[in-house]
């Protein structure tokens, strides 16, 4: 212990003395190393930075990594047995699906179908008769023929219309929307007689928009509640949605009316420790009679759809940046040859005085690995200082540049480049220090 | 009680322009602790690699090394190592400085070489201690550049004696020193076997032969004792009067008497 730390001292100090005599060539060696780190380390904050920004969109859509989720039909038994079996539980979410038009009631809203607001003809769609659209949970929607004779179209008005998502809990734990304004709902407190709405971004677009009043028809509600929006939030969806708590629509809507017309009749998203709610959710629906094939779990992976989305593009990236990174190596390399060339007497004598071959090329390696950390630390210094400055300039612009961070593994690969190029870059320089014979100091 | 240092039958060849040449042939060697040797002859005759191989820079192709007694011939070059930082010293003929570090600095040079670790305190200490010893430590801050031949060659024996070796081991230290100068480091030297250290001395001055205890010449790669060719007259020093008495051992004799 105290022999390895007495060489590691003396290689400290003997490297410490030959940066030092040698500022200059170990900046240059620097600055041909300085853009083969800066572009490893810059594609990594790329990469990274697309990757979190896509992850936190395919969470905000479809779920965080691990949840469990399935859809089940929509037939009222099946809603009951998911909604009764996950009620209460603070680990899971079952989410019904329904359409809803908020405002005058008799006309039809100025989006038929749930469309945004702002597509080409400012949302105002004209389908031939008999044709409307329908969305599924996802949001994607499409035209459909309307069976039997084009029902009369009753003239547009002052009504929005948008998929009205029925929440048994909390379902923020498995897709983070980001709140806006207001709250979000309550799930704690006795369900109100009016039922509490969130509404989406695009959904508080058409608010805004539109002067409605506020009566809200759901298909198959017994009398038009009032609703009350208390809050808005992201939920990354571009189709107005409103979000409420099930045991307060249910106040309205018959669970037996909720035929499922709208994508599933039932998604449920379970935490990773609730396998206890997925047995017994099993149980319950197969004693109900729903065949046990129809019942499907699968777990959310999106970090992983994403890292193989992005894999191909980072490794080409990766590729010419390490492609750089070589050519900054190869000036190291001669950098260190040349410096090796002029200190051979002094390597000759180091040895003479007892330097073993072994500490002497630690010694040699130990300054080009110093240089190429010294240089990864320049690198990404710049590179977060970039971004910092990037995210203020242009934050206001989009909440993805405001919330732009240094991601830590651009750090860490911007330390392994700059070790692996000081490596590779000392290590023949090492070699040859080692190899000098001492004889050297009595022919020079 | 053994010897410091013996060498049986040493045998070196080294790669020549077209044939291999052997340098060495049979080398027989014997210093006793503290004993001054002084090593003359032509140039060319392998007196360097006769140092190199006592150095452990290199080893013979042939024959037996021992140290103390204990046999060294083919020692890996870790523990060599260790032996050249704790047994000897070396004076080269130029005085091998590192030009970027200060006279003290270069000094402490072999104290900071991974073999055994000094706080910096005791380091500065052996260090002045070292300069003091050669009579310089004033000028321990000059860098080589600011520093006459002499004292250059003195901060070398300095670097040599920090550690307290057994043997110094010295190439031509004056070759680049005018006379007087010259006379100076010798006596630097001389004075450092006084506390004990053995000195072998390559030469190609007579004066500075005789002030060794023995003198030796290697020619056709073996050591025999020398006797000096000019008038006895000029010449005074110990080994004089011991080679006027008869006093001179051939090496195979005294190996003789030390067994
Ligand atoms: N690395 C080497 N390879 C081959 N031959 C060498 C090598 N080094 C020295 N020699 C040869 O070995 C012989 C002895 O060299 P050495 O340096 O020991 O002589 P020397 O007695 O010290 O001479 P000088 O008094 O000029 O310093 C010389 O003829 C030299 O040419
Ligand atoms: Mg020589």
């Amino acid at each position: 212990m105290i022999r390895l730390s007495g060489r590691f001292r003396s290689a400290l100090i003997i490297g410490g003395q030959g940066i030092r005599a040698r500022k200059t060539r170990t900046l240059l060696s620097m600055v041909s190393l300085f853009l083969g780190v800066l572009a490893v380390v810059v594609v990594q904050v790329g990469a990274e930075t697309t990757k979190s920004a896509r992850l936190a969109d395919l969470e905000l859509h479809a779920g965080k990594d691990g949840t469990r989720q399935t859809y089940l039909p929509g037939n009222a038994d099946t809603i009951q047995i998911g909604q009764d079996t996950l009620k209460g539980r603070t680990d899971a979410v079952a989410i019904s699906f329904t359409q809803a038009i908020i405002g005058e009631p008799g006309v039809s809203p100025v989006n038929p179908g749930g469309a945004p607001f702002d597509q080409p003809g400012g949302g105002q769609y004209a389908y031939p008769d008999g044709v409307e659209i329908f969305c599924d949970a996802r949001g994607y929607c499409q035209p459909m023929q309307v069976a039997g004779d084009a029902p009369d179209v009753p003239v547009p008005g002052q009504a929005i219309e948008l998929s009205l998502n029925a929440l048994t809990g909390d379902i923020r734990q498995f897709r983070p929307f980001r709140s806006v304004s207001g709250q979000w709902l309550d799930f704690s407190s006795d369900p109100s007689l009016s039922p509490r709405i969130v509404v989406n971004l695009e959904a508080a677009k058409g608010f805004m928009r539109h002067q409605v009043p506020a009566e809200m028809r759901v298909e198959g509600t017994t009398a038009n509640p009032t609703p009350r929006i208390i809050g808005v939030i992201d939920d990354g969806n571009m189709h107005p949605t409103a979000y409420t708590r099930a045991d307060e629509l249910q106040n309205w809507v018959p669970r037996s009316s909720n035929a499922g017309n709208y994508g599933p009749g039932l998604q449920v998203m379970l935490a990773p420790t609730a396998g206890d709610l997925e047995q017994l959710l099993r149980i319950r629906l197969t004693a109900s009679g729903m065949p046990a094939e129809q019942i499907h779990f699968e777990t959310i992976q999106a970090r992983k759809e994403i890292a193989k989305e992005l894999a191909l593009i980072r490794w080409i990236f990766l590729g010419m940046a390490g492609l750089v990174l070589l050519i900054g190596v190869a000036g190291i390399l001669n950098v260190g040859l040349a410096t090796v060339g002029e200190r051979v007497e002094e390597f000759a004598l180091r040895r003479a005085v007892g330097t073993s071959r072994s500490l002497l090329a630690g010694i040699v390696l130990a300054e080009t690995l110093l240089t190429g950390l010294l240089t990864a630390a320049a690198a990404i210094g710049l590179s977060a200082l970039g971004l910092t400055a990037i995210s203020a300039l242009f934050g206001d612009r989009d909440q993805f540049l405001q919330d732009l961070a240094f991601p830590w593994q651009a750090g860490v690969a911007g330390v392994i480049a700059g070790l692996a190029a000081g490596l590779l870059g000392g290590l023949i320089p090492a070699i040859r220090a080692a190899r000098i014979p001492i004889a050297t100091v009595m022919r020079a | 009680m053994t010897a410091l240092l013996e060498l049986h039958g040493i045998t070196k060849t080294l790669k020549g322009q077209k044939a291999p040449r052997t340098i060495l042939d049979g080398t027989d060697l014997t210093v006793d602790r503290g004993e001054s040797v002084a090593i003359l002859g032509r140039s060319g005759s392998g007196k360097s690699t006769l140092l190199s191989l006592i150095g452990l820079f290199d080893r013979p192709d042939g024959g037996q090394y021992l140290l103390d007694g204990r046999d060294i011939t083919r020692l890996p070059e870790r523990k060599a190592a260790a032996l050249r930082s704790a047994e000897f010293g070396f004076v080269f003929q130029r005085f091998f400085l590192l030009k970027h570090l200060t006279a003290a600095q270069n000094v402490a040079m072999a104290l900071v070489n991974g073999q055994g670790w000094l706080p910096r305190r005791k380091r500065r200490a052996r260090t002045l201690e070292a300069l003091d010893r050669v009579g310089i430590a004033h000028l321990a801050k000059h860098r080589p550049a600011r520093l006459s031949g002499g004292e250059q060659q003195r901060v070398a024996i300095a670097r040599a004696l920090v550690r307290e070796p057994r043997l110094l081991l010295a190439d031509e230290p004056t070759g680049a020193l005018d006379t007087e100068t010259g006379n100076l480091v010798i006596e630097v030297m001389r004075s450092a076997t006084e506390r004990g250290c053995g000195l072998i001395l390559v030469t190609h001055d007579w004066d500075h032969a005789n002030k060794m205890q023995r003198v030796l010449r290697l020619s056709d790669g073996a050591l025999h004792p020398a006797t000096d060719t000019r008038s006895v007259a000029s010449v005074s020093g110990p080994a004089r009067h011991r080679a006027a008495m008869g006093m001179d051992r051939t090496d195979a004799e005294r190996s003789e008497v030390a067994r």
